[in-house]
């Protein structure tokens, strides 16, 4: 314990050092005390000489997340759900204020997001009238019933669909009311699509990257309309984006980022084509992305902990273990990350690291990647539309998230069961 | 906005009178106003001064209206002959990114823009990603943007100068390693071996001064991979062990001394180099990167510890 805080003071000196005398720009090499031998065996990069901005940040965060290790009352060794529920239902129950107008475009997120987290703390929570709600809203926005824009009078935008597709998957209760456009939306998709293998956002100016394919491919797999006018090239894209380091960027060459692998890897799950890139590469970058002292998921070698990495990157880790590949994370760790540093006793919601504050999207990351943290993933013989999710801990205190969707396994079964017609036969399950 | 004259367009409301709205937001009246004249010219179809205007507003109002993006960019291909119009478009841009560099639209607007002149620079481009960059030296957009203006333009000569100072400036700065990554693609193909010698040495010299930094080791790995075909040599094996001290030697035994090992990335590229050549010290490696060295990432240890 000694050698543990004189090495913290010796860290706090060296960030008030940095810090007090103005942002750190040029590198400054400090001084090491003598190492131990305990010491010896704690290899951080504080062991190091070079203090640089990235140095500074990741010291100030490992010492907020050994002090709420140190210091967390026992409570939050579990989920406090009905606290983060009061979060949620709040927002269901009442309007936002006008700051949220930056996300005017971007409104059926909010009921994913919200709706998503909602059930992964219960599936019994979010009760008819929300789900009438939210369905109301959607066809305000979308009249058609798809495709779907990010709010009214607006363009149509993959992202929104496939926020507008997962919010509807959340209404089972009034599921067999529902009819979507599936012929519009098909021929929206294919209007979108890039002759190297890629989705435009939308058209005619949007970006060209794989989350672009990965929300594409989302939804008409779900909807059993993703046939080879929408597949074709894409792989080839997908491993044009694997960057050396093994994870993937958004686009080719690009670094290579949680957020994007994610997309690209489920990509290639529902393209069947997951032995078609170096996974040895992607399950090491995926594996390191797991830090000792925070215990938490970085999106970038050198970038730090964040948690809505741990659906990004834990739900990439949850795709290639349900495939076979191994379990390539610490589950039990990041867990210990999301009860202890992304909730606090005072307030309710899930946030990215300590210091910030909860918010919708973090809220339903986190959510998530607590699922993944709870449950084995298989996909044997099944289609990833019936993925399979098994506890791996006692109680588990969230339902088990499908890590090809970002929904609950129960809500893509229910959802492919009513709007999906290959999925509908038996023995016809979803074959690319 | 202000110069122009409104009153004749249509407003369309922007409330949705639904009973009980789910996250209805508050709009101010402002902002409703802005909103009702925008999708009331929108619906028109307008290709006017007065509409690109209200993009103008709407845009600065609410960056991620994408619909307004699209709807600028149309009017801007059927008004602007005079390509000092698209000048004074990208002045404006400039400007905007600055003030909202977490912009996704911004980047795909300016590739639409410059896609739009007909001599367009690359010096132009240049001063406004530096300034991003300096500010925020991780900007993923930013970092992505530059490389397809680098391909766009096909000029590679201010790119090496570019990471060499984000890389001095911060070692562990991955963004920087990658796009020096991205650079070494336009190589002359005669000048691979001195390329690939310089480089080795400018890894050795980052790595030595902060050895526990992933982002050249990866780099490292790239490095032989793209010029090499991952034939490891004896030289990167022997720069890499004095990195690990004697863990190979005394293994996971507790009761020797403690092996001082300074990088846990060369412990692991050594082991996946020995993996192919020595199972036995790929095994003591990937069990001391298990036990003591990188124990967050046991399950990845044990997995290639099983593939042996």
């Amino acid at each position: 314990m000694t050698i543990k805080s004189t090495a913290r003071a010796a860290k706090k000196i060296s960030y008030l050092r940095t810090n007090v005398l103005g942002r750190k720009r040029e590198p400054v090499e400090r001084e090491v005390e003598v190492e131990t031998e305990e010491e010896v065996m704690e290899l951080t990069t504080s062991n190091t000489e070079l203090v640089t901005e990235t140095l500074v940040e990741r010291e100030k965060l490992i010492d907020d997340c050994l002090y709420l290790y140190d210091t967390a009352p026992e409570k939050l060794n579990h989920l406090q759900k009905d606290f983060h529920k009061i979060f949620l239902e709040y927002w269901l129950n009442n309007p936002l204020p006008s700051g949220f107008k930056s996300l005017d475009a971007s409104q059926p997120w909010l009921f994913y997001w919200i709706g998503n987290a909602f059930k992964t703390l219960n599936p019994n929570w979010l009760n008819t009238d929300q789900q009438n709600r939210i369905i109301d809203k959607l066809w305000y926005i979308s009249p058609e019933g798809g495709p779907f824009s990010g709010g009214k009078h607006q363009l149509p935008h993959l992202a929104a669909n496939y926020a507008s597709i997962n919010s509807i998957a959340l209404c089972h209760d009034i599921n067999n009311s529902i009819e979507l456009n599936k012929n519009a939306i098909y021929g929206w998709l294919v209007s979108l699509k890039t002759p190297d293998g890629a989705f435009l956002t939308t058209r005619p100016v949007g970006e060209r990257d794989v989350r672009g394919v990965y929300t594409a491919l989302s939804i008409s797999s779900l909807l059993g309309i993703m046939d080879s006018n929408l597949t074709q090239n894409v792989t080839n894209f997908l491993i044009s984006c694997q960057s050396y380091e093994g994870g993937f960027g958004g686009c080719p060459n690009d670094e290579a980022h949680g957020g994007y692998t994610f997309c690209a890897v489920a990509s290639l799950a529902l393209l069947n084509a997951l032995d078609k890139i170096n996974i040895e590469a992607l399950l090491s970058w995926c594996s390191s992305r797991q830090s000792k002292e925070e215990k938490g998921l970085n999106g970038r070698s050198n970038k730090l902990v964040d948690g809505c990495y741990s659906f990004w990157v834990g739900g990439t880790a949850a795709i290639l273990e349900a495939y076979g590949y191994g379990v390539c994370i610490d589950k039990d760790a990041l867990k210990q990350y999301i009860l202890k540093c992304c909730q606090t006793e005072k307030s309710p919601g899930l946030r990215d690291k300590p210091g910030t504050q909860a918010d919708f999207y973090h809220t339903n990351y986190v959510l998530a990647g607590l699922s993944i943290c709870e449950h084995s993933f298989s996909a044997k013989g099944s289609s990833p539309l019936d993925l399979i999710a098994i506890p791996r801990v006692e109680a588990p205190e969230v339902e088990a998230i499908n890590p090809i969707y970002g929904i609950t396994v129960q809500d893509v079964h229910n959802f492919a069961t009513r709007h999906n017609e290959s999925f509908q036969l038996p023995n016809l399950s979803m074959k690319v | 906005m202000d110069q122009y004259d409104y009153s004749d367009v249509q407003r369309v409301s922007v409330g949705s009178g639904l009973e009980n709205e789910l996250c209805a937001i508050m709009y101010t009246d402002e902002y409703k106003e802005l909103i009702s004249i925008f999708v009331g010219l929108l619906q028109q179809n307008e290709v006017s001064e007065r509409a690109f205007a209200v993009t103008t507003a709407v845009i600065e109002n609410a960056a991620a209206l994408y619909t307004a993006w699209n709807y600028r960019f149309e009017i801007g291909t059927a008004l602007f002959q005079d390509q000092d119009r698209w000048e004074k478009e990208l002045d404006w841009l400039d400007e905007f990114t600055l003030n909202n560099p977490k912009n996704y639209q911004i980047w795909s607007y300016r590739q639409a823009v410059i896609s739009q002149q007909q001599k367009p620079q690359f010096v132009r481009d240049l001063p406004i990603l530096d300034l991003m960059i300096e500010d925020d030296t991780k900007n993923y957009h930013v970092w992505s943007y530059r490389k397809w203006s680098v391909q766009f333009f096909k000029d590679w000569s201010h790119e090496l100068d570019f990471v060499n100072k984000y890389i001095d400036r911060d070692v562990y700065n991955n963004s920087a390693w990658t796009h020096r990554a991205f650079y070494l693609q336009n190589i002359d193909p005669t000048e691979h071996e001195s390329i690939f010698d310089a480089e080795i040495s400018y890894c050795f010299e980052k790595i030595s001064m902060a050895p526990q930094n992933v982002s050249p080791w990866n780099y490292l790995r790239f490095i032989y991979g793209s010029f090499k075909n991952n034939e490891f040599d004896a030289r990167l094996v022997e720069f890499a062990s004095s990195f690990i001290g004697t863990v190979l030697e005394v293994g996971t035994d507790s009761n020797s001394v403690a092996p001082h090992v300074r990088s846990s990335f060369a412990l692991e590229l050594l082991a996946d180099i020995y993996a192919k050549r020595d199972s036995n010290k790929a095994k003591i490696a990937y069990q001391a990167l298990a036990d003591t060295w990188d124990p967050i990432r046991k399950h990845y240890w044990n997995l290639r510890i099983k593939q042996l």
